[in-house]
């Protein structure tokens, strides 16, 4: 049970680093405010990178980015994962030509198709999120699907129908809260994936440039020659990688916690 | 097997049609004068009439499915169209990036399932604190992202320690034709430049195997027919070896090919930071010079071959099946 509760900790305090981070802020992040490569000293805790921002300003504004695209590509990959898993689900029409574009996607190796995308429309966060969002909803959008066709055969939907009520209003008020149950491990497996694939394509150099995240951070870092010559990595490249750690770590271990109370509960 | 036939075709005329569209479907014109990036630098400069002949070269200005006409034309003879960053055919770039991606790919799936699944089908049967530990473990190198792995091992191992070499995918000039290497050093060069990028790989695919045979052998601890194999005298390696693990043989066999898409990408990130010139490599130099008919060549291949060994591999599920069943 301890390690649940660790992941909750260290996600809230994500969050209220993504909501304050700027005001915590030492510095502008985009200024520069002294000499390359300094190592930490009272001005600049994290020192400085390549150019001599301050890095624990780039960090904290970093957090923003990461988190906000992360929460981005979530709700836009549940919302469709729900919209077409419900929509196959209770519309048979629909079903065949949904479940065919889900199978053509899942087919596909996900990181070339992103790569492609993001270099076809030009690489800014607000492209990347509506990417990795639009195209992340096939693995969920089968497994609420299986749910909804386990319910739709059950007794109360049969009496919901014989009572008359309308298919949008079965849908809604009798199949729909049998698929919430789902919702957390998606949100879950989603957050993980965003920050994976958001940090990914940063490093891959398909980050905005214009905004930093945690990705973009070691992208920047990376591309820099001389990183690993002196011991510069250790105050610029290594926050950035250990919060990308950390995040992930603690959703996952969140996720482990909410299992264990879904098993628990009497079915 | 009619049916599987006829849906993985389905897949790939749809993989074929998806590369034909994605790059005209989406916004943005190759030859606009305005265009944010790419090589519009250069048509900024061109006049109208030579815009109109670039437009009629590229069959740009054809209806759409006169384009489709002209590209299935060109891909039936092979050709994939030229490289915009280098000068050369982007089959030829591909085909000789091929091979490295291929072995590294091979390598590391192969390694990564093996012994995940040993690691899985060991933490199942023997339970307690070394299940707990393999448990943590492979939970906590799921959620390293590639490069970071790619990053620490380099450090670790190339920078520190200097065991391997920093990166590249062979000694530079060793297979020049004056030095003449025989084949047996040049591979010995491969192997030790490929061991960091494929152990990187094995690192972030092989929890996934883990898992999933830990499970698999989990599941049948408690049944009766492993009773009575111990009941006839049978020893517990063999108990294991014989009777429990062949359950966890489907399971990993379906996640081999689900990660192979996976592991295509992660070679991508590798490849980058390990220099190996493969696949990724060029995707990632493709990118940077927004040299999209390579880049298309790239997505082409991984996504008509990832479903290509998938099907491969359903056939063999399909034998395997009927066999234990």
């Amino acid at each position: 049970m301890r390690f649940p509760l660790l992941g909750a900790a260290l996600l809230t305090t994500a969050a209220i680093l993504a909501l304050l981070g700027p005001a915590l802020a030492p510095y502008d992040p985009k200024l520069v405010t002294g000499m390359p490569l300094l190592p930490p000293d009272r001005a600049h805790l994290l020192g400085t990178n390549d150019i001599g921002q301050d890095v624990l300003s780039e960090w904290l504004w970093a957090a923003r980015a990461s988190l906000l695209v992360a929460a981005l590509i979530t709700a836009l990959s549940t919302i469709l994962s729900w919209s077409v898993g419900m929509v196959a689900g209770v519309w048979r029409q629909a079903e065949g030509p949904l479940m065919a574009l889900a199978d053509l996607l899942l087919a596909i190796p996900s990181l070339l198709l992103y790569l492609l995308v993001v270099t076809l429309i030009g690489p800014s966060q607000r492209h990347v999120a509506l990417t990795l969002g639009l195209l992340s909803w096939p693995a969920f959008a089968r497994i609420v699907r299986a749910q909804v066709i386990a319910i739709r055969g059950r007794t109360h939907i049969e009496s919901a129908r014989a009572l008359g009520a309308t298919a949008y209003r079965i849908a809604w008020v009798h199949v729909f809260p049998g698929t919430v149950g789902l919702l957390p491990a998606k949100i879950v497996l989603t957050v993980r994936f965003a920050i994976f694939a958001e940090a990914t394509l940063a490093f891959l150099g398909l980050g905005d440039p214009s905004i930093q995240s945690w990705g973009a951070m070691l992208g920047w870092a990376f591309a820099y020659p001389l990183l690993f010559a002196g011991r510069a990595w250790l105050w610029w490249a290594l926050p950035p990688a250990l919060s990308i750690v950390l995040v992930v770590l603690a959703t996952t271990w969140l996720a482990t916690g909410l299992e264990a109370v879904a098993e628990q509960r009497p079915s | 097997m009619a049916r599987l036939i006829g849906r993985y075709l389905a897949l790939a005329v749809a993989v074929v049609l998806l590369n034909f569209l994605l790059p005209r479907l989406l916004p943005g014109d190759p030859l606009a004068a305005a265009a944010p990036d790419g090589i519009s630098p250069a048509t900024s400069t061109l006049t109208v009439q030579a815009r109109v002949q670039l437009r009629a070269y590229y069959h740009l200005d054809q209806p759409l499915f006169g384009q489709l006409l002209s590209y299935l034309n060109d891909l039936a003879h092979g050709n994939l169209g030229w490289s915009i960053s280098q000068a050369a055919p982007a089959r030829d770039l591909v085909g000789e990036r091929l091979p490295w991606t291929l072995g590294l790919l091979v390598t590391a799936l192969i390694v990564s399932s093996v012994a995940g699944s040993l690691l899985g089908l060991l933490a199942a049967w023997r339970g307690g604190q070394l299940d707990q530990t393999v448990l943590t473990l492979s939970s906590g190198l799921a959620a390293m992202p590639e490069f970071l792995t790619a990053i620490a091992l380099l450090l670790g191992f190339a920078v520190a320690l200097r065991w391997f070499p920093l990166h590249g995918g062979q000694t530079v000039f060793a297979s020049d034709p004056g030095r003449n290497p025989d084949w047996p050093h040049a591979l010995v060069d491969v192997a030790w430049h490929l061991t960091l990028p494929a152990l990187t790989l094995v690192l972030a695919t092989s929890a996934a195997f883990v898992l999933v045979a830990r499970g698999a052998v989990r599941s049948v601890l408690t049944e009766t027919y492993l009773t009575t194999a111990r009941a006839k005298g049978l020893s517990e390696t063999q108990v294991a070896s014989r009777h429990a693990a062949p359950n966890a043989l489907l399971p990993v066999m379906t996640l081999f090919g689900l990660r192979l898409g996976q592991v295509l990408g992660g070679a991508i990130v590798v490849e980058r930071v390990f220099a190996v010139p493969g696949l990724g490599l060029l995707a990632y130099q493709s990118i940077a010079a927004r040299d999209y008919p390579v880049l298309q060549a790239v997505f082409l291949l991984g996504s008509l071959g990832v479903p290509t060994v998938n099907f491969g591999l359903e056939l063999a599920y399909r034998r395997l099946e009927r066999r234990v069943g």
